[in-house]
């Protein structure tokens, strides 16, 4: 209950619009973490990586 | 080896089994050094979420509508399943983005990106009968809106969104099921050709790695 008082659900979505496109603000949000999440993946170190990277 | 001297059909099935999989390639000693990304995790995210789906879904369908609305415990079972999804879909679309730019197909690995893909697509159609099937004022909404959609593909007849019964079933038998056997068949398919390599940048040698690193990639990249 506490949580749910945070974000207040009881109304329409909010929506973006570009021209034809339009998508809610909660998806859109989604996806940006994704892309976030897909790049962080690829950037940072892996534990245990760089120890081996130096022994070859 | 039975009396006439023909293996009977279970040697058979046995043989072509280890054949097809040998024990050392179903659950490996080690993996290539060039594993050593976070990009190659995702995809065991995704089969973690999809356990908590299947074990929150079993509590669901076992106690039924009226507890998942009306308990305290049945909303948190609902939103461990509703959440459980969310990551699910989550984590196979990172996992997708990283194999779509590794490649993930080349060295003979089609059915892995097969199985994969299609996976991907059934699973979307059985969150979608999930969401028809809340049984609330939202699966409603959903479901008579989807119904005008599908009505003008002609598949409303044979697929009614505004049934429940069909739904759930497809929802909680039909579906599951198929996606639990592509999984595996796409976890079975990743064992026997091995972990797609990155893709080689020629002028750094294989794949910038040298010695027993370069022979691995080039061997996992050869794998039948």
């Amino acid at each position: 209950m506490s949580l749910a008082a945070i974000v207040n659900l009881n109304h329409p979505a909010s929506y973006v619009h570009w021209g034809f496109f339009q998508m809610s603000i909660s998806n859109l949000i989604v996806i940006i973490l994704m892309i976030v999440v897909f790049a962080a993946a690829i950037a940072l170190p892996f534990p245990g990586s760089r120890r081996r990277r130096n022994n070859s | 080896m039975s009396a006439s001297g023909k293996q009977s059909w279970t040697v058979r099935l046995r043989e072509a089994g280890v054949r097809t999989m040998p024990p050392e390639r179903l659950l490996p000693d080690g993996q290539p050094a060039y594993m050593s990304s976070w990009i190659y995790i995702f995809g065991v995210l995704t089969i973690a979420a999809l356990v908590v789906i299947i074990f929150s879904g079993t509590i669901l369908g076992l106690k039924g509508p009226a507890w998942w609305h009306y308990t305290s415990i049945g909303h948190f079972f609902n939103s461990i399943h509703l959440w459980a999804v969310e990551l699910f879909f989550f984590f196979m679309v990172v996992h997708l983005w990283g194999k779509f730019f590794m490649a993930a197909w080349r060295g003979g690995r089609s059915r892995v990106w097969m199985s994969g893909a299609i996976s991907f697509l059934i699973s979307i159609a059985a969150a979608f009968t999930g969401y028809v099937s809340q049984q609330n004022f939202d699966s409603q909404w959903i479901a008579t809106q989807a119904k005008d959609g599908l009505n003008s593909t002609g598949i409303g007849a044979f697929f009614n969104v505004l049934n429940f019964g069909q739904m759930y079933t497809y929802h909680v038998l039909l579906l599951p099921v198929v996606v639990i056997g592509l999984v595996s068949a796409h976890i079975l398919l990743v064992r026997r050709h091995g972990i797609v390599p990155p893709i080689p940048l020629p002028e750094l040698g294989v794949h910038g790695l040298a010695g027993a690193d370069a022979a691995a990639v080039s061997a996992a990249e050869t794998a039948p």
